[in-house]
């Protein structure tokens, strides 16, 4: 335990080294929160637009901060400075175990200001909701930077990485409830796109952001349900465990 | 000014972007998800909205994601100069035997140039979604969009030189990048601005991606009822190149001198 705790003290200080560009990221979510959530809740009467967005934004907030730790491992790959890391007095799977975790929690420190936002423009929840909020936002944290992790092993090129990325991005911020409801996204099965609305359906940024909506909106339209948790919780702990299993195969081939 | 000279510099700058292969597929995906994914569902959202000012939200979005798209990748030439003076390569052009005016109009040119070889193929499928109503508006609309490239890229230009932390210039641009797109026409009319935050409009009303994305508009025809005076766009989009490319153009030059990059 105390060696997986050296390696999220290890990317944690690692993630503070990127202290500006992490403000400057919160400056362009807050933007999209305060300019084009606001002018959309004018265009729109089927949701009230920033109070509908708001969750989403704190579940992009923290899927882009989590998938920061892909790059980074993507980075000592390519500069091999892993054989650094295969030195130190831990095993491979502490060392993997580590890494999947300090994305995750890494991700939980960034979406932190965008979560009590969306308690002041929105509700503050109970404890135990708020409980349940932060139990399914770390778990989503977590698979996000298994995702992260498992993508950057896979290739030594950061160009390609970063094209891996964008694609993964945008198939799980569009395909989600994230922007829109999820009975919207319904429009693309009448264009023969079926399966991204069932990807939609499962997509594990829907159920994040809905859970959130249901204890802060305060609306008939968003109840909480346990598939919710279910669903990001199987997400978690599939790309956890894809994440740990590849990252130690790569320390061991190299 | 040798024109042949110039040209080789453009060409450099050309043959540079294509070393952005991922980099540049990925821009592509990210369009046609925009299209595809967001533009159709975001459609069905604020379809009433959209039908009361007169317009079609999907063709109106897909013309505003082409200027998002023209406005990014003219910007890339900023990252390039900043690579160049990390890896020593001002020193090696400096020994070139092409005068500095020559360089940095070369690039300048290049970088708005190579924006729009890109976005070449991608407009030629947004033309074939939403169609050209006049032929003569069209051609007026595409003159303007080059100025507005070139316009960008010594935007880009005149930012990159005058900072000296590629990490300051990553975090700018990101800051730029949030604000100028999401106060701007790209993804929404003045008219909901104007009634959501006056202060939105009033900033959307002298954006360059508002000139630009209006004037595509109204070559193409999809704006409808709330189209502005394109004349106030092409002008607009005139200042705007004339001052970044001059002021980028003095920066540049200036910054040559002496090794101030290092």
């Amino acid at each position: 335990m105390k060696a997986i705790i050296h390696v999220i003290e290890y990317d944690f200080r690692n993630f503070f080294r990127y202290r500006w560009f992490i403000a400057a990221l919160i400056a362009m979510n807050l933007a999209d929160l305060f300019i084009s959530a606001i002018v959309f809740t004018q265009m729109t009467s089927i949701v009230n637009y920033f109070k509908f967005f708001a969750p989403g934004l704190a579940v992009v907030g923290l899927f882009a901060s989590a998938f920061m730790i892909g790059r980074e491992i993507n980075m000592e790959v390519r500069r091999e400075i892993h054989h650094y890391m295969l030195s130190l007095p831990m095993t491979r799977t502490e060392l993997a175990i580590g890494r999947v975790l300090a994305g995750g929690l890494r991700g939980m420190l960034y979406m932190t200001p965008l979560l009590i936002t969306n308690f002041i423009v929105l509700s503050f929840p109970t404890l135990p909701q708020l409980l349940l909020i932060l139990v399914t936002l770390l778990l989503l944290a977590i698979g996000i930077s298994g995702v992260s992790i498992a993508i950057a092993t896979s290739t030594t090129s950061f160009e390609k990485f970063v094209t891996a990325r964008g694609a993964v991005y945008y198939l799980f911020f569009f395909c989600s409830s994230v922007f829109y409801p999820l009975s919207m996204i319904q429009v693309l099965s009448t264009r023969g796109l079926w399966p991204l609305v069932a990807f939609a359906q499962i997509n594990p940024l829907t159920n994040g952001s809905d859970l959130i909506r249901s204890f802060l909106l305060n609306s008939p339209e968003y109840r909480f349900s346990p598939l919710m948790l279910l669903d990001v919780a199987a997400f978690s702990v599939i790309f956890a465990l894809v994440a740990t299993f590849a990252y130690s195969r790569i320390l061991q081939r190299r | 000014m040798g024109l042949r000279k110039l040209w080789l510099v453009i060409e450099r700058d050309l043959r540079m972007f294509i070393r952005y292969k991922f980099m540049l597929i990925m821009r592509g995906i990210w369009f046609l998800s925009q299209i595809a994914l967001f533009g159709l569902v975001v459609n069905r959202m604020v379809q009433q909205a959209a039908t009361a000012v007169g317009i079609d939200y999907f063709l109106y979005y897909v013309a505003g994601v082409t200027i998002i798209s023209l406005y990014s990748t003219s910007m890339f030439i900023g990252y390039d100069i900043f690579e160049e003076a990390e890896h020593g390569v001002f020193e090696y052009l400096l020994t070139l035997p092409v005068s500095r005016r020559e360089l940095v109009l070369g690039r300048s040119i290049g970088g708005g140039l190579r924006a729009f070889i890109y976005v070449g193929p991608l407009l030629i499928i947004v033309l074939a979604i939403l169609g050209v109503a006049n032929p003569l508006n069209m051609l007026i609309a595409l003159a303007s969009l080059f100025l507005f490239a070139f316009g960008v890229s010594g935007m880009s230009i005149t930012i990159a030189v005058a900072m000296k932390s590629g990490d300051k210039y990553d975090i700018l641009m990101g800051v730029l990048d949030a604000l100028i797109v999401r106060l701007s026409t790209t993804m929404y009319p003045t008219f909901y601005m104007q009634r959501a935050m006056p202060a939105y409009a009033m900033v959307a009303n002298f954006n360059p991606l508002t000139y630009a994305a209006d004037l595509f508009r109204w070559g193409t025809g999809v704006e409808g009822a709330i189209q502005s005076n394109p004349l106030i766009g092409v002008l607009g989009l005139f200042i705007f190149f004339f001052s970044f490319t001059f002021v980028g153009v003095v920066f540049y030059e200036r910054r040559l001198e002496g090794g101030s990059w290092q």
